[in-house]
């Protein structure tokens, strides 16, 4: 048999241990195989770590896209913390698209999350800049039922004439928790990814921010979807097909009524 | 890293697999340490104890009936045995087969009632377990007590889902109490992992004992739990899932990305309704 390569085997084992505990699984792998370090951090997207920014006050995210060693950049400061004098940090064109970004998806927050944290982190590339936005909340209610949802949306945006070639890769991290007497614990928990490209027009800086907007927004809504019909929909059905609540004989004599029925009907 | 650390890590994963995706996890923790005979010697014992905890399920040579590995019917010399066809059998637990079976006799205090719960446990088994069922009777607790399992799985690797579930019951005789445990695992993986685990305790006092109360009494209880974890997925649907995120603005509509910046006066004009958890 030919042997696999060890990072598709580490992530293919993601896929399939539980995906509450990819952090620590994640960890795991690290030190089973150091040498997939930096490969593992860089591709499995993991809950986000939230921080007060000292100089605003304000809460951001921490990902591996604003950490430089051990310190972490605050989207509304822009400064590492702890301080580091030499981070690295988005040229001035790219930091002013990025402050425009993090304005803009701080409304948008507001009007589908009513709540939670939002950061975006831009950076440089050679032919245009990439970068990240990112979205989280948690919710807990008295009957304990809790929640939280983790939006990873990582893009690269390519500049052409006129246009720009976006590229997006958009994780959404879902966890869930349900439980009392009579029902016992339930968790439903997992992510799920999805990517996207497209060529968007550009007049000038301000239309990335759009652009950007729109595809999150589209991506985000779509995942929504898709997210409530496997977690509502798919992992009920499946329930139904390992355990039936209603005798199995009587569903037979229902089909085959129903059948008759409707043979009857059509020789009329 | 020491092997006895590789050993414990990788044993980690495989007790963590997936319905029917076990020998999934093996093969990529094989590759993940470069096949290492030591280390993959090292964790049958994590795979052995998978078998037993997930009910895995297996067929005699030449039988058609479904039979159920666990910590119930285990025997010295890691044989295992089935009440129902009266035999004891090897179990190759990497390979998750059976084999080299012999005559076995059952030897209880409680073999009336063994044999009587096998008998009614069979029909509410073919009557509720549509796919791929099992189940067994064991004698438990040095003959105090008496245990049944019953398990469904199917298995849609090419859809990206599988999933299990699982029942286990104690009865003991002088107490009269009927414990036990029903847990539900699907694991869907297309472009991502999803995974519902559930666990819901059982513990219930019997007045007569009977086969016959036994059964019933399972048969409501389970009855009753898919009832209640059916209700839960609405009650996540509509609270916690909603509360997360909305599908649209409370305008209904998309946001008008190009006036983006027009939103802060609507949103304080909206003011007072944003809740931070």
């Amino acid at each position: 048999m030919a042997s696999q390569d060890p990072f598709d085997s580490a992530l293919d084992l993601l896929r399939r241990l539980n995906p509450k505990y990819t952090t620590n699984n994640v960890n795991a792998l690290i030190n089973l195989v150091p040498d997939l370090t930096e490969d593992l951090l860089s591709s499995v997207d993991q809950p986000l770590q939230v921080q007060r920014c000292k100089k605003t006050g304000k809460d951001y995210l921490l990902c591996d896209y604003n950490r430089d060693g051990d310190s972490y950049r605050s989207p509304w400061s822009n400064e590492f913390d702890p301080p580091l004098t030499d981070g690295t940090l988005p040229s001035e064109r790219v930091r002013k698209i990025e402050i425009a970004a993090n304005d803009a998806f701080d409304i948008y927050r507001e009007l589908y999350y009513e709540g939670g944290v939002s950061s975006v982190y831009f950076w440089n590339l050679d032919d245009g800049f990439a970068g990240v936005v990112l979205l989280k909340k948690s919710v807990s209610s008295a009957n304990e039922s809790t929640g939280s949802w983790d939006s990873i949306h990582v893009f690269e945006a390519t500049d052409r004439a006129r246009t720009s070639h976006y590229k997006l890769t958009s994780t959404v991290i879902l966890n869930m928790i349900n439980g009392d007497e009579s029902l016992g614990e339930m968790d439903l928990s997992g992510n799920m990814t999805r990517q996207v490209e497209q060529d968007m027009p550009v007049e000038d800086d301000s239309s990335h921010i759009a652009n950007i907007g729109k595809l999150v927004e589209d991506m985000e809504l779509k995942m929504r979807n898709l997210l409530q019909e496997v977690y509502f929909g798919k992992a009920k059905d499946v329930v139904g097909d390992l355990r039936s609540i209603s005798s199995l004989t009587q569903q037979e004599k229902d089909r085959s009524m129903h059948q008759e029925m409707i043979s009857s009907m059509s020789k009329r | 890293m020491s092997v006895s650390e590789t050993i414990e890590t990788a044993s980690s994963f495989i007790l963590d697999a997936p319905p029917g995706e076990l020998q999934d996890v093996i093969t990529d923790v094989k590759t993940l340490v470069n096949d290492d005979p030591a280390v993959i010697e090292g964790v049958t014992p994590a795979i052995e104890k998978y078998n037993k905890e997930q009910l895995i399920t297996t067929k005699l040579p030449g039988a058609s009936e479904q039979v159920i590995i666990s910590e119930y019917n285990c025997l010295p010399g890691g044989r295992f045995f089935d009440v129902g066809s009266q035999s004891s059998f090897e179990f190759h637990h990497v390979k998750q087969k059976a084999s080299n079976p012999q005559s076995w006799a059952l030897e209880s205090g409680n073999a009336e009632l063994i044999k009587a719960l096998l008998r009614d446990v069979a029909p509410h088994v073919k009557e509720h377990y549509p796919s791929s069922p099992a189940f067994g009777v064991y004698p438990v607790q040095d003959d105090a007590a008496v245990a049944v399992a019953i398990i469904g799985n199917k298995y849609s690797p090419s859809n990206y889902w599988n999933g299990r579930w699982r029942s286990t019951y104690t009865y003991t005789p002088s107490s009269s109490e009927l414990t036990g445990t029903i847990q539900v695992d699907v694991h869907y993986y297309e472009d991502g992992n999803v995974r519902l685990l559930t666990t819901k305790p059982v513990q219930v006092s019997l007045n007569s004992g009977t086969s016959a109360e036994i059964v019933k009494t399972i048969a409501s209880h389970e009855k009753k739990y898919q009832e209640e974890l059916n209700r839960a997925f609405g009650a996540l649907s509509e609270g916690a899932f909603k509360n997360l995120r909305r599908q649209l603005p409370i305008s209904r509509q998309k946001i008008d990305w190009e006036k983006i910046g027009n939103y802060r006066l609507g949103q304080e004009i909206g003011g007072g309704r944003s809740v931070t958890r």
